[in-house]
């Protein structure tokens, strides 16, 4: 989990691309997602979003990622073909007793769910992955001219991320090396289980807002008028892929009002 | 890094008891007194500490002696951020710091904290070290300076477009120092910022201090537990213990103090200790480092 | 030699996942009642290897032994019975309302009765000197304190080994004494010890061997005399003898060892040379 909203550095024509246009293609997927329901249209998406993580480089390193998803999506699936209800039946989850039948649409659209969430997701995860921090918040701030307070909020919770797991980790290394081990599956044994490792954590993550408060109060934060070191450039490309999108995204809305893409 | 009469300071310092008839000191504390909020017991009781610029201050003492509540104190932490009940004075540059905004406060006095996870804000070092001259409002162009000039004093310009999460103890701390210099404060304030680091991160701080101070003037003030190197890098040691001063002067008067220091719970340098037992030393002469000690032994073996 | 080590590693390796390996190739042993201080650089793995005595950490290849049993068959939290870990930041495990509830918890997780929970509990208090706190908030108390609950909450477990990862860390000279002379009566007592820590004063006080980790291997293992009378090794791994040792290195020509390891021992060398000159001198 820890390293999923991590930037990674490398140099790829993604990589180089203004923080706006990328999330203008993360929207646009989100958009085109939502538009169609046919699964080929949604299977389509997925490729391309992959396409796009292979093209940054960063696709071996959201595999993990991607696999933790993969079983959302096969959970997802499964709901959705069960509870679909309609169709000929293609066979029975249970099946001596004829019960929990699978039918060939819900199957179908089981695999569109899936397929949209996997893209939405990754796609935003291949924004995180490709775009430094410091210009998520240069964009949020100057482009979309989102109160700099907000933005801060954003880039300091991503930075402590992997601190917070570290800290889970050593936590609950302290108590097992007491003698604790989470045992038995009964819910009120299990949520009262975890008062040992979530106590401590909930006292270090206060101590260390507090101290971090102090560091900001030091260096001058008081949300008076702030500059930036940086300015967020578009570049020709930019502007050309944004516009690029557009398109797409009308395009979409005009074939799904068409009666393309639906099932 | 700023004025040419930081050089100046520097080279007068050893002559800073002249020095103090001339000019004003930089950071005046006069019989000021503190007690947290709910608290019976004051923190600070009847400080009075006076710091001439250029000087590098030590300040050492067990755990609740309020060494701590003295940094807040200077930094505006107390009582912007943190509520309680002050007497006295505290004035920085000839103004009482208590009538100046935290903004302010942040441009004067430069703050080093303990942990170095808890104390670095930005995701990048670059990033870290704009946070603060972006925060006053200064264009990008003095921004860049102040930048590049602050990676140089703290010796990490190699450390620039790094993420934070990677670097070593030693190396986080010194980029919480270069962020610091980059508000381009008066006086750097530093709140034992080695207890969490190795020998080898501890020699990296130390170092920059050092050079900081010696080379280019800064005037420091460091609480530290690490009283060998305390010693052999400070030009005054305060000992404090209960909220009060126990003990003040240069290193080799303070570690002479051997019965006071290990009442109040201070380590002594080893080799200041030996000397202790051993005698024969005159008071401006105890020897504090290992090369002291050696010619100190020496001089006694001849005999 | 039949004599049973409490803890053996064999051949130890170990990596974070696919990554460079942390340790390589240890092997080792210790006795029962030995103290044994683990120093190196942050990075160099001592808090690794230790996480194997309790198995935290799993040997990626070698062998861990405890008592002679191989830690990879055993659960965490049985071998909570036979090593006892105190972790560099008491911050990590605190989470009960009372200093005695606090070292208390160990010993409900081993199911032991009431009774027995209650003597523990009180003789491990009594023996980091915090009987009269038994009943206050652990956070009412100072970080020394919280590190001394720490070490009784293990304490109290009984085991034979106790593991120590820089006990005396953000804490002030007086306090890391204190611990250090907790530690030091429990070796006497018969515990094995094994501690780490960056301060060479305490290593030279309270260790009677240390391991020097550097780059996740052993580059030294000995007792402490002859490992810090030989600075070239410890300097590889930037590390120094204490400021005593150093001093009484530079007086080798006035016949003084070079392995003298506190302040007392370099003052009686000094003082029985001087009158032993003043002797032959009158």
């Amino acid at each position: 989990m820890a390293a999923v909203a991590e930037y990674i550095s490398r140099n790829s024509p993604i990589h180089r691309l203004n923080p706006l246009t990328k999330m203008i293609w993360a929207l646009s997927i989100l958009g085109v997602g939502l538009l169609f329901n046919d699964y080929r249209y949604l299977l389509a998406l997925l490729a391309s979003v992959l396409l796009v993580a292979a093209a940054a480089g960063v696709l071996r390193s959201l595999l993990p990622a991607a696999a933790g998803l993969t079983v959302f999506a096969l959970i997802l699936l499964l709901i959705q073909a069960l509870f679909y209800g309609q169709g000929q039946v293609l066979f029975y989850l249970v099946p001596v007793s004829n019960r929990l039948a699978v039918t060939g649409p819900g199957l179908l659209s089981g695999i569109a769910m899936a397929a949209r969430m996997m893209a939405l997701v990754l796609s935003f995860l291949i924004f995180l992955a490709t775009t430094r921090t410091r210009d998520i918040v240069l964009t949020l701030v100057e482009k979309l001219k989102v109160p700099y307070d907000y933005a801060f909020m954003f880039m300091t919770a991503l930075r402590f991320i992997p601190a917070f797991f570290s800290e889970v980790r050593q936590v609950s290394e302290a108590q097992q090396a007491r003698a604790y081990a989470v045992e038995g599956w009964n819910p009120v044994k299990k949520i009262r289980a975890y008062a040992p490792v979530a106590v401590p954590l909930v006292l270090l993550s206060l101590n260390k807002a507090d101290q971090l408060a102090m560091a900001m109060e030091t260096r001058g934060y008081s949300g008076g008028l702030r500059t930036c070191l940086r300015e967020a450039k578009m570049g020709v490309a930019d502007y050309g892929l944004s516009v690029l999108l557009a398109l797409l995204l009308v395009g979409s809305a005009a074939a799904r009002l068409a009666g393309y893409g639906l099932m | 890094m700023k004025q040419s009469g930081n050089f100046t300071a520097a080279a007068n310092k050893r002559h800073y008891s002249q020095e103090r008839m001339v000019t004003l000191a930089l950071l005046q504390i006069k019989n000021f007194s503190f007690s947290y909020p709910r608290s019976a017991q004051p923190a600070l009781q009847g400080i009075n500490i006076s710091v001439e610029k250029g000087e590098f201050i030590g300040i050492t003492g067990p755990t609740g002696a309020g060494k701590s509540t003295l940094t807040y104190c200077l930094n505006g932490i107390i009582p912007h951020f943190q509520g309680g009940s002050c007497q006295g004075r505290i004035s920085l540059g000839g103004a009482s710091i208590f009538d100046r905004s935290p903004a302010q406060i942040s441009r004067l006095v430069g703050s080093v904290f303990q942990d170095p996870e808890a104390q670095i804000i930005s995701p990048e070092v670059e990033q870290e070290l704009a946070f603060g001259p972006e925060n006053l409002g200064f264009p990008p162009a003095e921004i860049e300076q102040r930048i590049g000039k602050a990676l140089e004093l703290a010796g990490i310009p190699g450390l620039r477009n790094r993420p934070t999460v990677n670097l070593s103890g030693g190396e986080k701390q010194r980029v919480a120092i270069a962020a610091a210099l980059a508000m381009l404060p008066e006086i750097l304030v530093l709140d034992e910022p080695t207890s969490e680091l190795d020998p080898v991160g501890t020699d990296e701080i130390f170092q920059v201090l050092n050079l900081l101070n010696k080379e280019h003037g800064m005037t420091i003030i460091m609480v530290e537990q690490k009283t060998e190197q305390l010693a052999a890098y400070a030009d005054r040691i305060l000992v404090f213990n209960e909220g009060r001063i126990a003990l003040e002067g240069e290193p080799r008067q303070v570690f002479a103090r051997r019965r006071e220091l290990e009442q109040i719970g201070v380590r002594i340098p080893q080799v200041a200790r030996l000397a202790g037992l051993l005698g024969g030393y005159e008071r401006c002469t105890l020897p504090l480092t290992v090369e002291e000690g050696h010619l100190y032994l020496e001089s006694i073996l001849r005999r | 030699m039949q004599r049973k080590a409490r803890i053996k590693v064999e051949k130890l390796t170990y990596h974070y996942g696919s990554g460079q390996p942390v340790l390589k190739n240890i092997s080792f042993e210790t006795g029962k009642g030995e103290c044994i201080a683990l120093i190196g650089q942050n990075g160099a793995g001592k808090t690794t290897l230790a996480k194997h005595f309790n198995g935290l950490h799993r040997p990626s290849s070698g062998k861990v032994y405890i008592d002679g049993i191989d830690t990879t068959s055993m659960k965490v939290s049985e071998l909570a019975r036979k090593v006892g870990f105190v972790f560099q930041n008491p911050d990590h495990q605190i989470f009960h309302d009372t200093v005695a509830r606090e070292v208390a918890f160990g010993l409900r997780n081993l199911r032991l009765s009431r009774r027995e929970i209650e003597e523990r509990t009180a003789a491990a208090l009594e023996a980091v000197g915090l009987t009269e706190h038994c009943r206050t908030y652990p956070f009412n108390l100072s970080k020394g304190q919280r590190q001394r609950i720490a070490l009784a909450s293990v304490l109290a477990m009984q085991t034979e080994t106790i593991v120590l990862d820089e006990p005396t860390t953000g804490q002030d000279f007086r306090e890391s004494v204190q611990i250090m002379e907790i530690v030091r009566k429990l070796n006497e007592n018969g515990h094995t010890i094994i501690f780490i820590t960056h301060d060479m004063s305490l290593v030279a006080r309270y260790a009677r061997r240390v391991l020097v980790l550097c780059r996740g291997e052993i580059l030294a293992d000995g007792d402490v005399r002859s490992v810090f009378a030989a600075p070239e090794i410890l300097k590889k791994t930037y590390l120094r003898p204490p400021q005593i040792t150093n001093l009484a290195r530079c007086l080798g020509r006035h016949s003084i060892p070079p392995d003298v390891l506190g302040v007392r021992e370099l003052y009686e060398l000094l003082v029985k040379m001087r009158s032993e000159k003043i002797g032959c001198c009158s």
